[in-house]
């Protein structure tokens, strides 16, 4: 690869639950991205209907566990954002 | 230590449930058991009567998540045994829809971490609730505060 070569993309599964899916309208795509995306960066490439900013509320999980929005993603990750939680 | 986490799509009885785990346990009865069985009220959050709470969770992370909060919660109080039951899908009124028991020698260990494990798998394993009251589906967002009267 050149070093003028753009770095390569990544491919990322991503879920999405409860309140979320339905205010989005999907529950589930592929995505190819830049290399160095993080679940915050792609937040506002889902075209999200409240603004492009992670709310505080919605938790993220990386390959069904609990993350830091600020993670940067792996090429295959599964990325799940999470509605507030309710169980119990 | 002794872990079991499990979900189900179908209504349990939640005495028969830790009736059977205790058995499976096998050996002498633990010094202390402490429980908290969990139903579904008859009323909404907005107090009209409720038909149902459907609750969905993540195939997956959920039960990991309950596994890895149970082991936590019983590593850090030192007991012998927890066992974790939880409902899935729609759930009628008055039906158990979450049993935690911790078996102990202590009742202090047994109680903690009975209360302890209850209140992390309210905030922090993937169930989201939706009441269904008179044809229609609201979704809650996040738990009544621990003092709630």
């Amino acid at each position: 690869m050149a070093a003028s070569d753009p770095p390569p993309g990544l491919t990322v599964r991503v879920r999405l639950f409860a309140s979320l899916r339905e205010a989005m309208g999907w529950a589930e795509q592929r995505l190819t991205t830049a290399a160095g995306t993080t679940p915050a960066s792609l937040w506002p490439q889902l075209d999200p209907p409240d603004g492009e900013a992670l709310p505080a509320t919605v938790r993220v999980a990386i390959n069904q566990q609990f993350a830091d929005p600020a993670t940067p993603l792996a090429d295959g990750d599964e990325l799940a954002f999470l509605p507030p939680i309710s169980g119990g | 230590m002794s872990v079991s986490v499990s979900l189900h799509p179908d209504p349990f009885g939640p005495f028969l449930q830790v009736e059977q785990w205790q058995q499976q346990l096998g050996g002498d009865p633990a010094a202390a058991t402490s429980l908290f069985i969990g139903r579904v009220r008859g009323t909404a959050s907005d107090g009209q009567p409720l038909d149902a709470l459907e609750l969905e969770h993540y195939p997956g992370m959920t039960e990991a998540q309950l596994q890895r909060l149970a082991t936590a919660s019983a590593r850090r109080h030192g007991v012998a045994a927890v066992m974790v039951r939880h409902r899935v899908g729609l759930v009628l009124s008055g039906d158990a829809i979450v049993v935690v028991a911790v078996l102990a020698d202590r009742r202090g260990p047994a109680q903690r971490c009975c209360h302890e494990l209850l209140e992390a798998l309210k905030h922090d394993a993937p169930f989201w609730k939706r009441e269904w009251s008179s044809g229609v589906g609201t979704w809650v967002e996040g738990n009544t505060p621990l003092t709630a009267g």
